[in-house]
């Protein structure tokens, strides 16, 4: 019996179909492993739409192109930073040479086959000017930090023997070769761009790597990356069928697509958006510690008094650390003791946060006559992973201050970039920074940040400072701290090869920064994760570096 | 009949327009603070190198040299290369992309506002004083007062967290993907860019039923506002119409109140509400940049405040004059149905 169209049956078979398609919202694809494991969805804050891993600072980039391209040395996932194999089946690094074996048989999603030259263009195009691919400007930071500050030639002695000769010894160097900007791109396609670094530009549309997902389709219009599983990877998984990368700025929205089951993992989560998380029934909050550090530096060059080693002291003797951390954080890092965070080797177990001690900060001020000391705090505006909320916490330290009789000026910063050049050129009084770790190695800590990178001799006889405008000054140390003890120890630990001198040195080089608080050391981050129910059990392990690991995550 | 003169004498006068919006953008950003180059390298970058990639973006000729380059470029509509959002791309691309995203949420949430805000403002006026008159006021009052930024999280919460009938962010189902064009009689065509249009064109009902379900919340956000100002200003326009003599004369000649306020009263009352529709297009631009903010939505309101952040002068330089262009040429289209509608405003 047919039913006659009239607008009563239209209407119910519209609310029908409505109802129908409302009751799928929030529904993904998940399935059972394996060909046929659905789609995994990761939903992130930022939408870039280059992903050429030598062309980015963002770690937005990074966790996509992690997935596509693989590193000749990969960090464990979830070990927090320890080394594992990945295309070199075998390194070592003796004196200034290291050498690599590579796997035999891993195909690029190009179809070419890796080989030793794939790794030496891939370095090559990186920072040798004399390289027709060279990326020239376009290439980001890590060209130098990666490779160009200690590389000084790579050759393939065969097609899979890889040697990479050094400018010194450099104990960190093969953890470089982990980092994400050190992924290995195919020759064949870099030299298909063309010998000029506009083209070279374009191989960020349409990346070709050998990692365990292929590059599929970029959606800009909405946001999106598809990646496809890679059939013939080398490794264990992928245990899913593809990955979608979303893009929701808002945390709380995209927190809420994770609990409503539009996405399966997010990250960059602030304290309400992890407390969100925590509140609901369909999604749980992982965390790992972080190896990262958030700290105030003292501008030794700009502000004599900071030169006095007891002024610093009383000045961390009187900011509220513990507040800053339980309250303005909300419980979501922890207490800084020292520059290297818990996680990461020569890390020093002895030494304990400053207490908070007005009485004793005042007495230690007035020992070096530095009472009703003023000077400027710059910080930046916007959160940051090591400083969630920089006003807030600016106002903590001037607050803490004025009541050991300090004065303090905030000098607020909207732009990041512009607040980098302000601190690069040394013109502030103290400030903000931090730093989230590239490699695991203590040096990128302590000889990064710290170190002013001078020879010696040009840290004058009794001073514990240098200018700005020394010769080879690297304005990462924003303190212009150059005390001659910590600089012979951490640099004699960059170049010591044995994993227990290396730690003994880096927790002397702990106790010497600990005692003459270059910086107030403020807090250590967590690396904080929401994951969807769907997600099965254990597949997801959150990193703190290298990753997401997302070939071995599958779906329920 | 709109005069061929009048809309020349309009077009004409694009161009101080644009000229004065192309300078205020340019010099705000160059007075304002900000290093694209320490940006594109990041914080590990040597300052040599932050140096080097100045140099080579020009930020190191004089003001007057970059000004005059932009003008230039400007005039033909070229803005260049993005230097960080859409790296190495050029402006009118990401434009091109990202523009008909916005324009959807904008005409959604138009549409939204003028079905909703018309009849509410017509039965205010006839309805002056009753309940149901100051209902719509008071409904109007609220939705005029209350911020995008914040009725679109209280949306997610309650469709979204509460009820579950909504997505909270994005504009179609994560796993749905679009071919890159359609056919029609064995030719590719380009698709819309517009996910509710271009799902049609591809004859895919499921992923039209998703784009509508994800474009549900947004429009309704903005669509809000638009309702309340467009109800507010049809009812003080109906009333003063209501009260005009020819409307007494038509109900003394026995014809129907429907009718009368429909047929007479409607097309008269209509002339301010279209001026107010034109220029609430332009503020539906501006909403939507908070609306795709709070909704994940990458349209080009969310690439402005990227830009923005990341000092990328280019991208920021195009969406702006972009803007000001769709402005101006809404309010040019609202000019001549005006002056359609009443031939005196073409005097």
């Amino acid at each position: 019996m047919s039913r006659e169209p009239t607008r009563r049956n239209f209407l119910k078979a519209a609310g029908g179909a409505a109802v129908a398609t409302t009751a799928t919202a929030g529904c993904l694809d998940s399935g059972g492993g394996g060909n046929g494991g659905g789609s995994l969805v990761y939903s992130r804050g930022d939408h870039p739409e280059n992903y050429d891993p030598q062309q980015t600072t963002s770690g937005e980039v990074a966790k996509v192109t992690n997935q596509i391209y693989d590193q000749l040395i990969q960090f464990e996932p979830g070990s927090g930073g320890q080394l594992t194999e990945g295309l070199a089946t075998e390194y070592s690094l003796e004196g200034t040479t290291a050498t690599l074996t590579l796997r035999e048989g891993v195909q690029f999603h190009n179809g070419e086959e890796l080989t030793a030259e794939d790794a030496r263009a891939t370095i090559r195009r990186f920072i040798d000017e004399e390289y027709d691919y060279y990326l020239g400007e376009n290439r980001s930071g890590y060209g130098a930090f990666t490779f160009g500050n200690w590389v000084d030639s790579v050759d393939a002695n065969s097609d899979y023997e890889l040697s990479i000769e050094l400018v010194q010894q450099y104990a960190p160097f093969l953890r470089n070769l982990a980092m994400f900007a050190a992924a290995i791109l195919s020759k064949a396609q870099i030299e298909n761009l063309g010998a000029d670094p506009e083209s070279q530009v374009e191989l960020g549309t349409d990346p070709k790597g050998t990692g365990a997902f292929t590059f599929e389709e970029l959606d800009n219009g909405n946001e999106r990356v598809r990646l496809s599983a890679y059939d013939d990877y080398w490794g264990d998984g992928p245990n899913v069928d593809e990955v979608v990368f979303t893009t929701v700025g808002q945390n709380s929205s995209r927190v809420q697509e994770v609990i409503n089951g539009d996405a399966h993992i997010t990250d960059n989560l602030d304290s309400q958006s992890s407390q969100q998380v925590q509140n609901s029934g369909s999604a749980s909050l992982l965390s790992k510690n972080g190896i990262n550090v958030g700290y105030m530096a003292f501008n030794m060059e700009r502000v004599e008094a900071f030169r006095n080693r007891q002024v610093r002291r009383a000045v961390s003797l009187a900011v509220n650390t513990e507040a800053i951390v339980n309250d303005i954080y909300q419980g979501f890092a922890e207490q800084a003791t020292q520059p290297l965070p818990p996680d990461v080797m020569g890390h020093n177990d002895s030494l304990e946060p400053y207490p908070q001690d007005k009485q004793q900060a005042q007495t230690l001020l007035e020992e070096a006559g530095a009472t009703g000391l003023s000077f400027e705090l710059a910080t930046f505006s916007n959160p940051r992973g090591y400083n969630p909320s920089p006003v807030d916490t600016a106002n903590q330290v001037r607050s803490d201050l004025e009541d050991v009789g300090m004065s303090v000026e905030i000098n607020q910063f909207s732009d990041f970039g512009s607040y980098l050049d302000y601190t690069d050129a040394g013109r502030h009084d103290a400030c903000f920074l931090g730093w989230y770790t590239d490699n695991a190695d203590p040096d990128n800590f302590m000889y990064v940040l710290l170190d002013p990178k001078v020879d010696l001799e040009q840290v004058p006889e009794g001073q514990d400072w240098v200018s700005f405008d020394t010769e080879g000054y690297s304005p990462l140390n924003v303190a212009a701290w150059a005390n001659n003890e910590y600089m012979q120890t951490v640099r004699e630990a960059q170049a010591s090869y044995d994993e227990a001198t290396r730690r003994s040195l880096y927790e002397e080089a702990s106790q010497l920064a600990y005692d003459e608080a270059p910086w107030v050391f403020i807090d250590y981050a967590q690396t904080l994760r929401a994951v969807n129910e769907a997600v099965a059990e254990d597949s997801y392990t959150v990193s703190s570096v290298g990753g997401p690991y997302l070939e071995m995550v599958s779906l329920n | 009949m709109v005069s061929k003169r009048f809309i020349l004498k309009r077009l004409l006068l694009l161009v101080p327009v644009l000229f004065g919006v192309a300078s205020l953008v340019f010099a705000i950003l160059h007075l304002a603070p900000g290093d694209p180059a320490r940006l594109i390298v990041g914080q590990r970058a040597p300052p040599s190198q932050v140096e080097a990639v100045r140099e080579s973006l020009g930020l190191n000729d004089p003001l007057y040299v970059q000004y005059g380059r932009f003008l230039v470029d400007a005039a033909q509509f070229e803005f260049g290369d993005s230097y960080q959002v859409s790296r190495g791309n050029p402006v009118s691309q990401v434009i091109k992309t990202r523009l008909p995203v916005t324009v959807e949420l904008a005409l959604y949430g138009q549409v939204i506002g003028i079905a909703l805000g018309i009849p509410l403002g017509i039965v205010s006026a006839v309805k002056q004083d009753s309940l149901t008159d100051h209902v719509t006021r008071v409904g109007a009052l609220t939705g005029i007062s209350v911020p995008i930024y914040w009725s679109g999280p209280l949306l997610i919460l309650l469709f979204s967290a509460y009820l579950g009938i909504f997505p909270a962010a994005g504009r179609i189902g994560s796993t749905i993907f679009l071919d890159d064009h359609w056919v029609l009689f064995g030719r590719e065509l380009p698709l819309t860019g517009m996910v509710t249009v271009d799902t049609l064109l591809l004859g895919r009902p499921d992923a039209w039923f998703s784009a509508v379900q994800h474009l549900f919340l947004p429009a309704m956000t903005i669509g809000v506002y638009s309702m309340a100002l467009i109800s507010r200003m049809m009812r003080s326009s109906m009333l003063e119409v209501v009260r005009q003599d020819y409307m007494r004369t038509a109900r003394a000649k026995g014809q129907g109140a429907k009718i009368t306020v429909l047929k007479h009263g409607f097309r008269n009352a209509f002339i301010p509400v279209i001026t107010v529709i034109g220029i609430q297009f332009g503020t539906l631009l501006g909403g939507a940049v908070l609306t795709e903010t709070v909704f994940g939505i990458g349209g080009v309101g969310t690439t402005l405040v990227e830009a923005i952040s990341d000092s990328d002068y280019p991208v920021v330089q195009g969406i702006v004059l972009t803007f000001a262009l769709l402005f101006t040429l809404v309010n040019l289209g609202v000019d001549i149905t005006y002056s359609y509608l009443d031939p005196r405003i073409q005097q």
